[in-house]
């Protein structure tokens, strides 16, 4: 095979055919089949449980499977002895963030571990090593222990130690989860690199839908199944239809009478997003329109669906479903008392040690506000959490919630509040109405209402059908639903979430957001909520973004987004071929923003028109196809990255 | 076997052994911290047992008969109790162990040449201890009686008391002690000791080591690379045979200069059939750690298999022999056995590898088995 056509060499690298992989009795991957060719960067897509860590385990050979075939290299893989053959050309990295290094070895001893049990001979791993370290930015911190480095340092470190061996194929399973957007990006643009450089191919799982575009071709994951295979285009036209994105008032009573006629609807924020399927633009903005006549209608676009969109058609196509009745409007039983302030946090300060986790963070949540806390793992978004409901002592700083102070006032706060932690503290050995009966009781609710309060939560919960299964035998979904009925089953005025929706599926997301909307929109409950999904943060009123323990913006997601453009530009799509020399291209000639998305690449710029012709002649100039440029509305993650970065530009400026 | 992979993994866990404080600490300060405790407070000596007398005769002959009880070091005497109704509270409340109450008219009786009894009441909760206390009263008695009868034939016969003595007891039980010339317990637990941390430490940190591994995840990386099954064993396990031989020179020293236990037998023996003991008991550790997933129950495991065979079935509390046959092949199924004689051979007797080389065959045997029962059970390709 040529080696100068490395990204379209056809060869195969990864067969899997018909993959079945059992814990005892318990099915967890039921008949995967797919191909990776050579020098292809290929995803995994699916929330928890979907078997992607089962698959990657089992084509790393370091797992036995119950039926199927899988073949490496033209080797199949079908016992120890034959796994241990293709070893050497593999490199793996395991889910969790750098839990396979050695939190009390340094930087450079990890690599060397590393080094050493794949016998690098000594010559060339000093080169390596100074290369990846560059690479990744690592040089300076050589000596750290890798117990101190942060989330994505981590990460990157955990990349070099999988490459130092420069295997040909590697497998890294959720390399992205819980790390910063610019983290991520910086990863991405290192594998690019390296795809680019010497030809390496990449099977990558992630549990975020929005990174599929980074992938050349992809599984969609579900259940143990793959619910769809190819690049994301095949993908997109396996569910057609239109996006169909608008403002509306009143807001609930829009969403109320497009529910009953379509599947896919959700509020975003201030805006709906309704996915019409098989509908061409035109049509599908008049269907909608149609469903919504008298109500107050603008801002309405129809356009392409996105890859969650697509994902959630198909698993509602493929369970033949919309089975669950629509939200029923009205539940409240106390009228709201007002917009008055929930919660507020006035320059909250909380050391460990010597180390700040929290530092001057401020803001205000209105009552039926939903605010959304966002950053990376370590960010300090747990602590502010924890600190506002009275569960750790602030260093600095004083804080209110639902009316009470929360420095003195800790007992008051947790009656008047729910809080949903990220482990969902459920007993796992009871019944859903079990778990609700000891949840209202803690919460003294008196016998007298218990019956009427537990009905109410589980209706609005949807946990009918379920009420008597035993927790722990409930999907994850149905158990986050739960885990928000338990604590709202004392009717607080103010919610606290913690990363609620880490590992839910796209369809359970989106039902526990329209709980927390219809939460918010009608009964006025002020909910303040941590994620790490920078998809999900859209769907809240207001935005903290949280780096480093300061809060580094704070404002509506469109006002963020708007603030980017205002500052630094838009964002320009680009579609060339063949695309990795375009991207070398750009930065060779200064767009150091430049970032390769899928087969596309994103660039920012103040004058579009200029940067237009500039790219084109930059691009054409060395015989590269230019397909398309366009303007491109900016995503959350970009005003995240453009935060964080600006604020590294001027640490180093001071 | 390739051995630069071997010490890459080697030397890995050795850093991080050594900068993990909570690790380092429990490598070399609880095996030595066991050793003190167990030294300085296991001992199986029973002495200085409280009691109390009810006296209801107050004669001379009631006076002499209890200085001997008072007097011996076998008892701590806590006074005289006005009647008995006391005793039972004394007893209750551990205050006292034992209680002898002398009836009236004890003198007078002896005198006259009748049987008399004497009331004696033993703590029975510890049976151990009831039995030696028991011994120690019969034994006294007994000495009183023979003492009685010397001098009534010394009184009939007109012979010197000394005469009437050998003519009372005319059978003499002439006793020495071998080994540990003043059957002092703190010789042998010492010893012992020895064999019993050995036996315990090893396994915990081997099983901690291997697990944490596990738990943790980066056992992945040594799956994924191709570093061979026994390549990674023998690499992971060597700085916990050396802790563990590091561990073996610190607790022989505590035994002789700390404890004053003294060795009699071959250093070079001792020091070969303890290298064999250490892969034995670090291997216990290493199977412990196949069959578990976390920490935790790598822990409550070790525990079962090693606390429950060195202190029942190896002779540290009760021998061997005394054992019925089930636990007699129960205790030769285990290596702490073998060790604990080689410890006392070679501390006490004197003896090596003359004597004693079946035991450490035994034990190479043991160690084999576990080694490869690991090197079979290990799978850089799991099931699970």
């Amino acid at each position: 095979m040529g080696q100068a056509a490395v990204v379209n060499d056809d060869a195969l690298v990864v067969r899997v055919q018909d993959f079945v992989k059992r814990y005892r009795k318990r099915t967890a991957v039921e008949g995967v089949s797919l191909a990776i060719r050579r020098g292809e960067i290929y995803g995994l897509i699916g929330p928890d449980g979907a078997g992607k860590s089962s698959l990657m385990k089992a084509v790393a050979g370091v797992l036995a499977f119950e039926g199927g075939y899988i073949e490496i290299f033209g080797q199949t893989i079908d016992s120890e002895a034959a796994a241990e053959r293709v070893k050497g050309r593999l490199g793996f990295m395991p889910q969790g963030l750098g839990l396979n290094l050695y939190p009390e070895l340094s930087v450079e001893e990890n690599i060397d571990f590393f080094a050493e049990l794949r016998e690098v001979p000594k010559a060339e791993l000093q080169a390596r090593k100074l290369r990846l370290l560059a690479m990744t930015r690592l040089e300076k911190f050589r000596d750290r222990a890798m117990k101190q480095l942060s989330g994505g340092m981590k990460q990157k470190l955990g990349l070099v130690c999988t490459l130092i061996h420069e295997p040909e194929l590697i497998i890294l399973d959720e390399p992205t989860t819980g790390v910063d957007p610019v983290s991520r990006r910086d990863f991405w643009a290192i594998l690019t690199q390296l795809l680019r450089e010497r030809g390496v191919t990449a099977l990558v799982s992630t549990a975020y839908l929005d990174e599929a575009e980074r992938f050349a071709r992809m599984a969609l994951l579900h259940g143990g199944r793959v619910l769809a295979e190819g690049t994301p285009e095949a993908i997109l036209d396996e569910a057609p239809g239109s996006l169909v994105e608008f403002v509306a008032a009143p807001q609930m009573e829009a969403l109320a009478r497009l529910r009953a006629r379509f599947a896919n609807v959700e509020a975003v924020g201030g805006r709906i997003r309704v996915f019409v399927p098989d509908g061409q633009a035109q049509a599908a903005l008049a269907e909608v329109r149609a469903q919504l006549d008298g109500l107050a209608v603008e801002l309405a676009t129809a356009s392409i669906p996105s890859l969650e969109d697509a994902f959630i058609a198909l698993l509602q196509r493929q369970r033949g479903e919309n089975e669950e009745a629509p939200m029923v409007a009205g539940l409240k039983e106390d009228p709201p008392v007002g917009d008055g302030v929930a919660i507020e946090a006035r320059g909250l300060v909380r050391d460990f040690d010597h180390f700040r986790a929290v530092d001057q963070v401020s803001f205000t949540v209105r009552q039926g506000e939903i605010f959304g806390l966002l950053g990376a793992n370590g960010a300090g978004k747990t602590t502010v959490i924890k600190m506002l409901t009275g569960i750790l002592p602030p260093t600095g700083g004083a804080g209110a919630v639902a009316g009470a102070d929360m420095r003195h006032a800790g007992q008051a706060i947790k009656e008047r509040i729910g809080y949903v932690s990220q482990a969902f503290s459920l007993y796992q050995d009871m019944t859903v109405r079990e778990n609700l009966r000891l949840f209202a009781r803690i919460y003294g609710v008196s016998r007298q209402n218990l019956d009427a309060r537990i009905g109410r939560v589980v209706e609005l919960a949807r946990l009918g059908k379920v009420c008597n299964e035993i927790v722990g035998r409930l999907p994850m979904g149905i158990r986050q639903r739960l885990a928000l009925a338990s604590a709202l089953v004392h009717g607080p005025r103010v919610l606290f979430l913690d990363e609620p929706t880490s590992g839910v599926d796209p369809i359970g997301r989106r039902r526990f957001w329209e709980i927390l909307v219809h939460l918010a929109r009608v009964e006025q409950v002020a909910i303040l909520l941590t994620t790490h999904y920078m998809s999900e943060a859209e769907h809240c009123d207001h935005l903290a973004l949280m780096y480093a323990g300061k809060v580094i913006a704070d404002d509506t997601p469109q006002a963020l987004k708007d603030a980017l453009v205002r500052e630094a530009g838009q964002v320009l799509d680009i579609a060339a071929e063949p695309v990795l020399p375009a991207l070398e291209a750009l930065e060779q000639t200064g767009l150091a923003d430049a970032a390769l998305f899928g087969r596309r690449i994103h660039v920012l710029a103040h004058d579009v028109t200029a940067a237009t012709v500039r790219i084109r002649g930059i691009l054409e100039g060395k015989g590269i196809r230019v397909e398309d440029i366009a303007p491109r509305a900016p995503t959350l993650e970009d005003v995240f990255v453009w935060r964080i970065l600006e604020r590294e530009r001027a640490e180093v400026a001071r | 076997m390739n051995l630069r992979r071997i010490l890459a993994v080697s030397y890995k866990e050795w850093r991080e052994i050594v900068r993990d404080r909570l690790f380092l600490t429990l490598a070399f300060v609880v095996p030595a911290a066991l050793m003190l405790v167990f030294g300085f407070g296991l001992t199986l000596d029973v002495e200085h047992l409280p009691f109390a007398v009810v006296d209801h005769d107050k004669s001379a002959a009631s006076r002499d008969y209890l200085h001997r009880y008072i007097d011996s070091r076998y008892f701590d005497y806590r006074g005289d109790l006005e009647s008995e109704r006391d005793i039972a509270r004394l007893l209750a409340a551990s205050r006292i162990r034992l209680a002898i109450v002398i009836p009236p008219r004890f003198g007078e009786r002896l005198a006259q040449g009748r049987a008399v009894a004497v009331q004696t009441l033993i703590d029975g909760t510890f049976p151990f201890r009831t039995s030696s206390s028991k011994g120690y009263v019969v034994a006294i008695n007994s000495a009183y009686n023979g003492e009685l009868l010397a001098r009534y034939i010394s009184d009939r016969m007109g012979v010197t008391l000394d005469a009437a003595m050998t003519m009372a007891q005319p059978v003499k039980v002439e006793m020495r002690y071998m080994f540990n010339q003043e059957i002092r317990s703190t010789w042998s637990i010492a010893s012992v000791l020895v064999m019993f941390v050995l036996m315990i430490t090893p396994p915990f940190l081997t099983a901690l080591g291997v697990v944490r591994e596990k738990e943790n995840g980066s056992i992945y990386n040594i799956y994924a690379s191709t570093v061979t099954r026994g390549e990674f064993l023998i690499g992971k396990l060597a700085p916990y045979v050396g802790i563990s031989l590091l561990n073996f020179l610190i607790l022989w020293l505590l035994a002789t200069h700390l404890f004053g236990a003294p060795f009699k037998g071959d250093p070079l023996f001792f020091a070969l059939a303890s290298i064999i003991f250490v892969s034995c008991t670090t291997g216990i550790g290493l199977l412990v750690s196949l069959f578990v997933r976390t920490q935790v129950a790598a822990m409550m495991l070790t525990v079962v298999v090693t606390i429950v065979p060195s202190v029942l079935y190896s002779g540290l509390l009760v021998p061997i022999a005394s054992m019925d046959p089930m636990g007699q092949f129960e205790a030769h199924l285990f290596p702490a056995m073998y060790y604990a004689d080689i410890v006392l051979g070679s501390f006490l007797k004197g003896v090596g590898l003359d004597v004693l080389w079946g035991k450490a065959l035994a034990l190479a045997l043991y160690a084999a088995v576990l080694w490869t029962a690991s090197f079979l059970l290990f799978h850089k390709r799991p099931k699970a």
